[in-house]
This record gives C-alpha cells, sequence and structure tokens, in this order.
C-alpha cells in the first residue's frame, strides 16, 4: 500500500472509502485525474467520485457510467489523510458528496422509528 | 457474559447460513437418494466456511474491512461490479427462497393460504428486522433456530446402522449415477460455502467494533458455530436416509424433513422441526437482505450499519427493504421454493472465487494485518479450499443442465 513517503496509488488510494470530516462515509475514490504527465512530474489533482468517474473503470465501468450523472471532484489538497480508508478535511455536504444518503434520508425519516 | 454474547453472532450464522433452506433441501434430498454416502461432503463444506470466516473475521477485526470493501480493492471497478452483481442476484434468490420457505412453514402451522402468509411472513420479518435491535435479532433467530437440534434426536432414535453412518464419512463414489451424486457433491459444498454468509459474518463484525482482542472469540465463534451447523447437517441427511430412501420417497418439498422428525418423535417433534424450521429460514431471510444491503453499501461508500438508525444510512435501510419486495415479488409468480432454493446454491457457487480471493489475498497483506497475517495452516487450507471452489464454480452450472436439477 504505502511505505515512509511513498504511496501506491492504485493499491492504496484507488478505490479506497472515503470517510469526511465528521466520519461520514461518503463515497469511493473511484477514479484520480494526474496532471504533468507529459512534462515528467506527475501529479494527483483531484479525486472523482461517481457517475462518468467509472468511464475508465473497464466494460462493466463504461456501462455505469453511461447509466449516471456526472462525477463530483474532490481536489487532491481537501485529503486530510491516508490509510485503511482516505480522510477528508471538510464534510460531506461541504465538498457535495453523499448526496444520494441526504436525498434517501428525506424519504427514510418519514416511516416511524427512522 | 459479552464473550457469551458474541458467540451468538456465530449461532445465528450457523443455523441461519449453514442450515438454511439450502442445507434443508440439499442434505435431506442427497440423503433421500444416496444414503449416508455424501456425508463427507458436509465434512469438507464446514471446514471450508470455517477456515474463510475466521480469515474474514480476522480481516474484519484487524484492518476494520467487510469483505466488499475488500472486493471492490483488490478486484478493482469493473470486476468488482460484476461480483455485486452476481452476489445481488444469488442474496435475491436466496432471500426469495427464504421468504417462500417462511410461507410454507407458516401455512403448515396455520392452513391459511400460502399466498396470503408469503405476504403477511415478509410484512413480518421487514417489520422485526426494522424494529429489533442487531443483538435481539442474533437471539431471537439464533437461539429460536436451535429447534433444529430435534433432527439430532431423532437421527438418534431412528437407529441408524452406525457403521454405514461412519462409512459414509469416507470419500468414495457409487457404482452408478456418477453425475447425479457429483451435482449433490457440488449442491452440499455450495449450501455450506454461501457467500452472503461471509459477507454478513464479516459486516457483523465491523459493525461489533471487533479488535485484535476478539480473534479468540472470532475462531471460537467459527467452529462452534459452523460446527453446530454441520452437525444437523448430518442429521438432517440421517434422518433421511433412514426413511425416505427405503420408501423411495423424494422430498421434493420442504415440510418433507419436518415428518421425519414426527416420524420419531410424535406431534411435539413435528413442532420443534417446524419451528426449528421457521426461524432458521427467517433468520437466513434477514441475513441475505442485509448481505446484499452491506455489499451495495459498501461497494458504492455509501453509510451503512444496522447499528445505525435507518435514517443514518438510508439507501442502506432501502436497500434491505427492496430486497425483500423483490424477494415478495418473485415467490408471489408460485414458484416453487424448493427449486428457486436449488438455482440459487448452483448460481452462488459461481460466485464464490472472486468473494474468497480478496479474502484470501488480504489476510496475508502485513500491509493491512501486521502480525495477524494467516498461518501457514490457514494459507494451506485457504489455497486448497480456492482451488476446490474454482473446480465447483467451474462444474457447477454444467452438471445442473446434465442432470436436470439432480432428478437424473
Amino acid at each position: 500500500m504505502s511505505s515512509g513517503d511513498e504511496l501506491d496509488l492504485g493499491l492504496g488510494v484507488l478505490d479506497h472509502q472515503l470517510v469526511d470530516s465528521e466520519g461520514r462515509n461518503c463515497g469511493n475514490v473511484d477514479e484520480l485525474e494526474i496532471a504533468g504527465i507529459s512534462s515528467g512530474e506527475p501529479e494527483v489533482i483531484e479525486i472523482l467520485v461517481g457517475g462518468n468517474a467509472w468511464r475508465g473503470r473497464g466494460l462493466f465501468g463504461r456501462i455505469a457510467a453511461a447509466l449516471s450523472g456526472d462525477a463530483v471532484h474532490v481536489p487532491w489538497s481537501e485529503v486530510d489523510e491516508i490509510g485503511a480508508v482516505v480522510s477528508l478535511k471538510q464534510t460531506a455536504p461541504e465538498l457535495r458528496l453523499g448526496r444520494g444518503d441526504d436525498r434517501a434520508a428525506k424519504w427514510v425519516e418519514r416511516l416511524p422509528g427512522a | 457474559m459479552k464473550q457469551f454474547l458474541q458467540i451468538a453472532l456465530g449461532i445465528l450464522s450457523a443455523i441461519g447460513g449453514f442450515v438454511d433452506i439450502g442445507d434443508l433441501v440439499f442434505n435431506t434430498q442427497a440423503g433421500a437418494t444416496f444414503g449416508f454416502q455424501l456425508l463427507w461432503v458436509v465434512v469438507i463444506g464446514v471446514v471450508g466456511i470455517i477456515v474463510y470466516s475466521e480469515m474474514c473475521g480476522r480481516v474484519a477485526a484487524i484492518s476494520k474491512r467487510p469483505v466488499f470493501d475488500l472486493v471492490r480493492e483488490r478486484v478493482g471497478f469493473s470486476a468488482g461490479l460484476g461480483t455485486l452483481v452476481a452476489s445481488e442476484v444469488v442474496n435475491l434468490l436466496t432471500c426469495a427462497a427464504e421468504v417462500g420457505g417462511v410461507a410454507i412453514v407458516l401455512k403448515l402451522l396455520s392452513g391459511l393460504p400460502y399466498r396470503a402468509l408469503i405476504l403477511l411472513g415478509v410484512v413480518g420479518v421487514v417489520v422485526i428486522s426494522w424494529v429489533l435491535p442487531f443483538e435481539w435479532l442474533e437471539r431471537l433467530f439464533g437461539y429460536l433456530g436451535l429447534c433444529l437440534l430435534v433432527f439430532a434426536v431423532a437421527a438418534v432414535k431412528l437407529h441408524p446402522q452406525w457403521g454405514q453412518v461412519a462409512h459414509g464419512f469416507v470419500p468414495g463414489m457409487p457404482a452408478h449415477n456418477h453425475a447425479v451424486y457429483l451435482y449433490f457433491v457440488v449442491g452440499l459444498l455450495g449450501a455450506a460455502l454461501t457467500p452472503y454468509e461471509v459477507y454478513f459474518y464479516s459486516s457483523g463484525a465491523v459493525e461489533d467494533g471487533w479488535g485484535p482482542k476478539d480473534l479468540r472469540i472470532n475462531k471460537i465463534t467459527a467452529v462452534i458455530g459452523y460446527g453446530l451447523g454441520a452437525f444437523l447437517s448430518f442429521s438432517l441427511m440421517i434422518v433421511a436416509a433412514v426413511l425416505f430412501l427405503p420408501r423411495g420417497i423424494d422430498p421434493q418439498f420442504l415440510g418433507t424433513p419436518a415428518l421425519g422428525a414426527a416420524d420419531a418423535l410424535g406431534k411435539i417433534g413435528l413442532l420443534l422441526a417446524l419451528v426449528g424450521i421457521l426461524f432458521a429460514v427467517g433468520g437466513a431471510a434477514i441475513e441475505t437482505s442485509f448481505s446484499g444491503a452491506y455489499n451495495v453499501a459498501q461497494f458504492f461508500g455509501w453509510q451503512w450499519g444496522k447499528r445505525r438508525k435507518p435514517s443514518g444510512a438510508p439507501r442502506f435501510a432501502l436497500s434491505w427493504i427492496v430486497i425483500f419486495v423483490l424477494a415478495l415479488g418473485i415467490v408471489m409468480t408460485g414458484y416453487d421454493p424448493v427449486k428457486i432454493t436449488e438455482y440459487s446454491v448452483i448460481f452462488s457457487v459461481v460466485a464464490l472465487p472472486l468473494t474468497f480471493l480478496p479474502i484470501l489475498l488480504v489476510a496475508n497483506d502485513p500491509t493491512y494485518m501486521g502480525r495477524h497475517t494467516n498461518s501457514r495452516l490457514s494459507n494451506v487450507l485457504g489455497i486448497v479450499y480456492f482451488v476446490l471452489i474454482l473446480a465447483i464454480a467451474v462444474s457447477a452450472i454444467p452438471l445442473m443442465v446434465i442432470t436436470n436439477g439432480g432428478q437424473g
């Protein structure tokens, strides 16, 4: 995964759980936006979550992306810590993450005992 | 006391998972078709589920990661999504079969119309799952499912030829009917190595907040829980072998195993058997619907967990309700739950390799596991079982077609 200053993006970041500053699960690292490859100084600039972020993730990814909306872009600078999960510095609503849970909560909250 | 309660997780898993409608169907049919000859397969199946459950419980305790999280991380989005779809289809089919089983037992107990009881059964398990906390679900279904022990008493009271029973634990091949025999070998292994059981066990361990101190309890629950499950499987097969094989009875009906208990122990035996079956299949219906919700929530990174209030994990809560509603729709078509069970078990075998491989990989990864990586024994058994799983995954569907679902 990672050791010292080295980080395996494929194994240690991609497809990992995103957790916001309040400990809430708010999606997965579905794709990474990397800049500077041609200049020889590649740098991760964004995490892409959901929707068309799945487009580059194989056949099933293309199908899933075709059925979904736009991805949410989270600047790499918002990453607080990388361990078993990727922790973020802000809350999910501030980063426009976890909106599906927020929408579903409006329905579920109407049920008794929810 | 707390440790004792934790064992309940294993007991629920054993009754609901090891002995669910798949085991009731395959063990009884195997006993009625081949007598004691397939008892050895149950031993192989139970050792396999103990090995992988212990592994995924340990991974959950140390890395705090449930199985589907690891599936996604290790096999990537596309293969992970394929595994998710396959496992959700199997979860749904299994949930439908269990719900049908609940309705059949309720019909035998009450005599009311089957379709009304399907609806009543589903509403009942949804309300119970919504209202009761995780611990109470474990206790209610785990402990009342123990009524299935009546089959062990029945097996003894029917006085089988114990020498022949012992011979059944030695692997062998009958003189004829090879394809049907192999179909039952695959079916019995599939019924023992259910993937939903692994999803539920590991997610439950994460929800229970297991840590390194719980590793011992993990081993105990895996061995005792599934050992108990195997004990019940032996009993079902022995009862069917003694009662149904000599009379040429083909147990195509879920109520048939209960008749075995009635023959040996009278009315009280019948009642205990039906109550045991009701709670075993009811508990398994809840486990399959929850497993489906755990999987999809973990794959997409949603909030999940039965310990959270539904409003705190809303898509997770809606997911398990949707699985119950879809299962209701399937059973309402009138398709025989026993047939649905056979399909769900055989298809679950196909989804097994991509479920078990990430567990095996992560259990060997010191960056996740520290000093708690697999022992040499766990690895040898893990690899042997993975090869076995691959072999049965490849042969499951061809055998089902060739043997016309075990009918020969």
